[in-house]
């Protein structure tokens, strides 16, 4: 039990460095699409590309895209899950 | 030389990786499984190519008594396993069941006038000279000697590491695209600076006599500094 205990703490670790690096990226080609777009065209609403850029991170932070990095917690317990199952079942 | 080392070390690194997939990754034997035992085994300097000691197999000590299962293969060369509970961390199977396991593998027990095909599938090497055996994971049974089968596990698992070599290759290279390379066009900048300053110092520095000889290059056809 100690032992399980022990691994899932290590895990919890592991994955939350991945996490915190799978976020920054994330935020990373978003403010760089965001940046590309303004300086493709300027929007007539936008006319400030600071203002603009800070507007479409505070839209991505509230995203479906930003949400979906918690996967990186779901899908590894999961995959486990499974393979404990598929490994013990007779 | 440094070419050598290089490629050295490149060629060592592809190598135990190769080496370490190899051990890791499941791997199916078609045999017939002849003899299912227990012994008493004393676990050595071999004992990473064992269960760890807090695995549910293996309980503590170097001396356990590890279960085993014997093997024939279709061309009568022999192969013997080892069943072990893997623990909890690596190789990361899961596997809880080895009481289960070798009561199947015995259930499948046949000779060699009535064969029982089974396909064990397991992990790790056979070296009889360190005393290291492959760990059986799954028995199943099979038609016939000739039958194939598909590694689906092996397909998934080293295109998901693919992926996730690729996605961290991309990840390092936005990185450096956005966070190293400004830093370095700074850097060039400043020190760019640094080089017109120490230049306009020269100038100053030069004098009469220095112009005078700026003067005497022109005749040489030499831009004025």
């Amino acid at each position: 039990m100690i032992g399980f205990l022990r691994v899932a703490f290590f895990a919890l670790i592991g994955l939350s460095v991945l996490y915190w690096l799978l976020s920054l990226y994330s935020r990373s080609t978003e403010r760089e699409r965001l940046e590309k777009k303004w300086d493709a065209a300027p929007p007539e609403d936008a006319p400030d590309r600071e203002a603009y850029i800070e507007a479409g991170m505070a839209k991505y932070e509230k995203s479906l895209r930003h949400k979906l990095i918690w996967l990186v917690y779901i899908v590894p317990m999961a995959v486990v899950a499974v393979i404990i199952y598929i490994v013990n079942a007779q | 030389m440094w070419r050598y080392v290089k490629w050295g070390f490149r060629l060592s690194v592809v190598l135990t990786l190769f080496l370490f997939l190899h051990y890791t990754l499941p791997q199916h034997d078609i045999v017939r499984i002849t003899e299912t035992y227990n012994r008493i085994t004393t676990v050595g300097a071999n004992a990473l190519f064992y269960a760890s000691p807090d695995a549910g197999t293996a309980e503590g000590t170097n001396t356990r008594d590890i279960r085993f299962i014997a093997t024939a293969r279709p061309n009568d060369k022999v192969i013997v396993y080892r069943n072990e509970d893997t623990g909890l961390i690596w190789p990361p199977y899961f596997k809880y069941d080895s009481s289960n396991l070798q009561a199947e593998a015995s259930n499948l027990r046949s000779d060699k006038i009535n064969p029982q095909w089974v396909s064990v599938t397991h992990y790790g090497w056979r070296i009889p000279f360190f005393s290291i055996y492959p760990n059986a994971v799954a028995v199943k049974a099979v038609a016939g000697p000739d039958v194939r089968i598909i590694p689906w596990v092996n397909i998934v698992v080293l295109t998901v590491l693919l992926l996730v070599a690729l996605m961290l290759r991309r990840m390092w290279l936005q990185f450096r695209e956005r966070m190293l390379d400004p830093v370095a066009q700074d850097v060039a900048e400043a020190w760019d600076g640094v080089e017109d300053r120490g230049e306009a110092a020269a100038k100053k520095a030069r004098g009469i006599w220095g112009r005078f000889v700026d003067w005497l290059g022109t005749f040489r056809g030499r831009p004025r500094r």
